[in-house]
């Protein structure tokens, strides 16, 4: 097979300019000395896949090359393929670099067979260790190797794992030391994370230089996964199990990370409280009831995951979840106690083990470690202690504060040193020393000029219905430090895309599976109750963002309308801020605002929580916790609506621009009900939002008719009412006598043609309600059915001539009373999934 | 001795329960030191689901769960334990503490009865350097263990008040020990981050103590409730010892062991979850009393005896 062009390409035949860029990029760069580096071999050559890179790169036109990639970013970042916002809710946020990194062949294998090998020894150290502990009894590991980790789960002892193994995901970070070879500094076993991320850096950079990606034979991660996704279906009991990937929810540092993940893999995204555990089986709380949850990636820290029996001042749990691990009911991945494998203290036991457990040589050698749980090792360490890394050998409580992060004792001063010291002779085995490793650099761009940076790769390995499979690319952390361990504590990191290199071309995966694997389905499983919730509030807070910017447009046109200026100083304004201070929008004070400073404080005041910017970013809030099941339209729209209500400081806009601000807004929210409308599957799903979008539609209209249409209304009351329920134009085409109080109360309330009315919501949730499961088995209607239906009744039967101000109330309230009904029955807090509480029981 | 044992604990509810789920860890152990004659665990209303199994700590833990609408939960456990510690040898003649400690990390032994377990600190024993440096000078260089413990023991309860009520099962021990006073679970695990300070292999234990002293005894602290102290490994031929530092006495036949752990976490007597929105009070009441000797036949221990 003849090599790809771009595989032959050097500098001889790039364009002049190109050319030139290329020549002073290399000429500046200088690896660290006694450092091995990626881009210049030993013999200070550039690698051929190196050059092939940045020569394609050097082609781009300067500020082209740099644009791309700040598009690239910023595109995958907003459409929402990445769900970070802007460094909020503890979301962290590493900055990407322009530049992968590329690695051979050669290098690919290396890290390929001592990924799968080191996997498997792990995976064979956890079945004896949690097993018949043979290791153990021969003496080749003391057991307070093991009891200082907190991750050695006692109650894991003599458990069998459904499924069969301990270990579904397992990471490493490595680096290249001096010898050429890959060392593993650390390895990854509890729940590794960098997954998701090493596939959003692939999306940004094959999008930044699509053709140089696609000429480079860059071996793809797509496969990858796919054999994680059936790796984890085959540890099912079932055939088409329900695979959950069990979060510690929003506040995770990972969690956007882990919602990427659920949906790239079309996992369900659950947290401790979605779970329930019932005769030691593990179940989904739906809509539909409780539905069985065969498989479920742990995302949460093994202490945590049960209340019960681990960790009781846990709230992230399932209680009852290890006694359903144990008796074989549900296969929970990676099993907790595999953390276990994360401590120190094992590393130099690993090349025994090896040979005692696979009798083999281990293929990838850690950095140099010795536990001072030994004597020989003791000695030997206090004996180096100023040339030696000194760290804690487990990941349990540290002590005081001391060595809690690896060190030179160099670096402390004579008191810390001093303290350290007694710590150490007390409980030298709490800690480590470690090698001192210069581990390879990477070129990373500093502006326009490249610099050799030092790097962390974590690589990861999976197991596949066919064998242990290592992912042909990583997640890298380098570090604007020239010292490698400030990667390990993220200052200053940013990360970069890992780019294997095959020699002969890559085939696209694709990952439809052949026809007779698949057979067709209209529903998608059963809506998670707290999915249901999320939507509903969705629909809610959209809905009340929208009613309120009619009634800011109102204030606005009221304004500038010559005509209805009259009315600024009389009622119907006085009724406008009446709404909107009711609604939270506006503080109590804000009678004595021109009408103005009221629009502009209900646009975008932060302070009231019923403010149109608030309300948005509530909806945003809401939307960020199920990204996994809205498009990525819909998320761009969302935040595009959040960035244009953001205040801008000094500008205090005029009439004109705050109409302009809300009409604006108004078309956003129209475009979200349309995408709503016209991409959403019409499942539960889409049911929630949109019961949301109507029970707030109504219970506002009703608000805006007892404040507005009362007995007492004028014209001008009457014509605001037709305005805010966006009904003018139908009005008038449909009654020339112009505004009267009946004709607008039966359009607004009654009127089943209308949108906006409020027989016309209710007769939509009407539907939605029959449409949705019952769970009651005895015959007898729903509660939310139960409170609907009398008033679907009343509204189809009633007159607009007898509807007064106490009717339209009853109405409200009644809905109001539906939308707690309809809390209850289908979302995780209501009155029948109360919170669990906590027992204490000391005596 | 024989001991008649009734723990009841009653949780009474604002609002009614939905879903209880918990785990009891209120059978006595069994062991060679006390034998479990009878014991009996009553739960009102009555569970739905009641299973009885081992813990991670050998502990007997019974799980239940109560599906059942309720406003108050009553769990009652009655025990008969026959106590026949063995006695104490002269704390003089037992191995230095270094010795003892290096044992401990050298053992290829992972169990509930391996010091290695017990070794290292956790979230409610820490370890800090001050509670080390106290402990550091009841155990000079080559002492022996249980009279570097047994000094540290009475150190802790001479230097250290009792005061009920004083803190909660949440407070640090480093808060405890800085504030000079504390309940049993207190003293506890000040003694235990203190030992395991210097590497020395401790276990945190729960259980009872006899509610009346015998005639002309002072009445032990921490008798009406469930009692906490802690165990320490002196070696392969001594084993563990119960050291009480509430009282400055070693656990003997006054003392009953529920369940042996790491901390407190490892043993709570109940442990649960309930589905609620209301507040909860809770009562426990405790009443150990021996049995008059002559009025019961003892049973033949064989070995153990």
């Amino acid at each position: 097979m003849p090599p790809p062009e771009a595989a032959t390409r050097r500098q001889g035949d790039l364009p002049a300019g190109a050319a030139a860029r290329l020549a002073g990029w290399l000429r500046g760069y200088r690896p660290l000395p006694g450092t091995p580096d990626e881009l210049m071999d030993a013999a200070g050559r550039p690698r051929d896949y190196w050059l092939n890179f940045l020569g394609e790169l050097a082609e781009y036109p300067e500020s082209e090359f740099a644009s791309r990639f700040t598009l690239a970013t910023r595109h995958i970042r907003d459409t929402g393929v990445s769900y970070r916002i802007y460094g909020e809710e503890n979301e962290r946020s590493w900055p990407l670099n322009p530049l992968p990194l590329i690695l051979g062949e050669a290098e690919w294998r290396q890290i390929e067979t001592g990924m799968a090998q080191r996997m498997r020894l792990m995976e064979a150290l956890l079945a004896d260790l949690y097993g018949e502990a043979s290791l153990l009894a021969e003496g080749a590991l003391p057991a307070s190797a093991l009891t200082g980790s907190p991750d050695f789960i006692a109650a894991m002892r003599g458990v069998r794992p459904q499924g069969g193994r301990w270990l579904q995901l397992y990471a490493a970070d490595i680096g290249r030391g001096p010898d050429g070879r890959w060392w593993v500094i650390d390895d990854r076993a509890q729940a590794p994370s960098g997954a998701g991320y090493a596939l959003e850096n692939r999306l940004v950079l094959s999008r930044a230089y699509p053709s140089t990606y696609n000429a480079m034979n860059v071996q793809r991660l797509a496969a990858f996964f796919d054999g994680m996704r059936k790796g984890l279906a085959d540890a099912g009991e079932r055939a088409e199990p329900r695979i959950c990937l069990l979060s510690p929810g929003p506040f995770s540092e990972t969690y956007f990370e882990q919602a990427h993940l659920a949906r790239y893999l079309g996992f369900l995204l659950v947290e401790g409280d979605d779970l329930v555990v019932r005769d030691e089986r593990v179940y989904v709380r739906t809509i539909d009831g409780l539905k069985r949850a065969d498989v479920i990636l742990r995302r949460v820290d093994a202490d945590f995951i049960d209340p019960l029996e681990l960790n009781s001042a846990s709230h992230l749990g399932v209680p009852g979840l290890v006694g359903a691990v144990r008796a074989g009911g549900v296969a929970l991945l990676n099993m907790p106690g595999s953390g276990v494998l994360e401590s120190k203290a094992l590393l130099g036991f690993l090349p025994r083990l090896a040979r005692r457990l696979l009798g083999e040589e281990l293929m990838m050698p850690n950095v140099a470690t010795w536990w001072c749980g030994q004597a020989a090792e003791r000695e030997w360490v206090e004996s180096q202690l100023d040339q030696l890394v000194i760290a804690p050998a487990f990941d349990g409580p540290g002590a005081d504060g001391v060595n809690a992060t690896p060190q030179m004792l160099d670096d402390l001063t004579a008191d810390q040193r001093a303290a350290f010291l007694q710590r150490f002779r007390d409980r030298p085995a709490d800690f480590v020393g470690q090698e001192v490793v210069r581990l390879s650099t990477t070129p990373v761009l500093r502006g326009a000029v490249l610099e050799p940076s030092p790097f962390v790769l974590r690589v990861y390995a999976t197991v596949t219905p066919d064998g242990i499979m290592v992912m042909p690319g990583g997640f890298c952390r380098t570090s604007d430090r020239t010292d490698v361990r400030a990667i390990s504590m993220g200052a200053d990191v940013h990360t970069a895309d890992v780019w294997m290199i095959a020699e002969r071309p890559v085939e696209r995966v694709t990952l439809l599976p052949s026809n007779d694997e698949v057979s067709a389905r209209r529903i998608i499983g059963h809506l998670p109750s707290r999915a249901a919730d999320n939507l509903y509030w969705l629909g809610r807070y959209l809905e009340r963002a929208e009613a309120t910017l009619r009634l800011v447009r109102g204030l606005c046109t009221s304004l500038m309308d010559s005509e209805a200026a009259l009315h600024t100083a009389g009622e119907t304004l006085a009724r406008l801020l009446q709404l909107l201070i009711a609604w939270g929008a506006l503080d109590e004070d804000a009678f004595d605002l021109t009408a103005l400073a009221a629009a502009r404080e209900a646009l975008h005041d932060s302070d009231a929580l019923g403010s149109v910017a608030n309300l948005v970013r509530s909806a945003r809030r809401t939307a960020s916790s199920m990204r996994e099941r809205l498009s990525a339209d819909f998320w761009t729209l969302l935040l595009d609506l959040e960035a244009s209500l953001a205040e801008r400081p000094g500008a205090a806009p005029s009439e004109s621009e705050a109409l302009q601000r809300a009409e604006a807004a108004l078309r956003t929210l129209a475009s979200l009900s349309g995408l709503a409308q016209e991409n959403m599957n019409r499942g539960a799903g889409w049911r929630f939002l949109d019961m949301g979008r109507r029970v707030e539609r109504a219970v506002n209209t009703c608000r805006v008719v007892r404040t507005l249409a009362h007995a007492e209304a004028t014209v001008d009351d009457l014509d605001l009412v037709l305005d805010l329920i966006d009904s003018q134009i139908t009005y008038r085409a449909r009654y020339l006598v112009g505004v009267a109080m009946t004709p607008v109360r039966d359009m607004v309330m009654l009127d089943p043609f209308n949108p906006r009315s409020v027989a016309f919501q209710v007769a939509a949730m009407k539907a939605h309600l029959a449409a949705l499961p019952s769970l009651l088995e005895d015959g007898m209607m729903e509660r939310p059915n139960r409170i609907l239906l009398p008033i679907a009744a009343q509204l189809e039967a009633s007159d607009a001539a007898g509807l007064d101000e106490e009717a339209v109330l009853a109405i409200e309230q009644t809905l109001l009373r539906l939308s707690s009904a309809v809390s209850d029955r289908y979302f995780l807090q209501g009155a029948n999934a109360a919170p669990t509480v906590k027992m204490s029981g000391l005596g | 001795m024989i001991y008649r044992v009734h723990h009841r604990t009653t949780y009474a509810y604002d609002a009614p329960v939905a879903f209880t789920q918990c785990v009891l860890r209120l059978t006595p152990q069994s062991s060679a030191r006390q034998t479990v004659l009878d014991h009996r665990v009553t739960v009102t209303p009555k569970p739905a689901q009641t299973q009885r199994r081992a813990g991670p700590f050998d502990e007997s833990q019974t799980a239940i769960v109560v599906e059942a609408p309720h406003s108050k939960l009553v769990i009652d456990a009655a025990s008969r334990v026959d106590v026949h510690a063995p006695s104490l040898r002269n704390p003089e003649e037992s191995p230095a503490w270094e010795i003892v400690r290096d044992r401990a990390f050298e053992t290829g032994a992972l169990g509930v009865a391996s010091p290695a377990t017990y070794l290292y600190p956790t979230v409610r024993t820490p370890i800090a350097a001050p509670i080390t440096d106290y402990a550091r000078e009841s155990f000079a260089a080559g002492r022996p263990v249980v009279a570097a413990a047994g000094e540290l023991m009475r150190r802790i309860r001479a230097d250290f008040a009792y005061e009920s009520g004083s803190t909660s099962i949440a407070t640090p021990s480093i808060e405890a020990f800085e504030a000079r006073h504390g309940v049993c679970q207190d003293f506890a695990n000040i003694m235990i981050g203190a030992l395991r300070g210097l590497g020395l292999p401790a276990a945190y234990v729960s259980g009872y103590l006899r509610t009346t002293p015998p005639p002309g005894k002072p009445r032990l602290e921490g008798a009406d409730a469930t009692h906490a102290w802690v165990q320490l490994w002196c070696g392969p031929s001594l084993g563990w010892i119960g050291l009480d530092p509430t009282n400055a006495l070693f656990a003997l036949d006054d003392h009953i062991i529920l369940a042996v752990g790491r901390d407190y976490g490892d043993v709570a007597p109940i442990e649960g979850v309930m589905l609620a929105s209301g507040a909860q009070t809770l009562k426990v009441e405790v009443d150990v009393k021996p049995e008059p000797e002559a009025a019961v036949l003892r049973p033949a221990f064989g070995a153990s005896a």
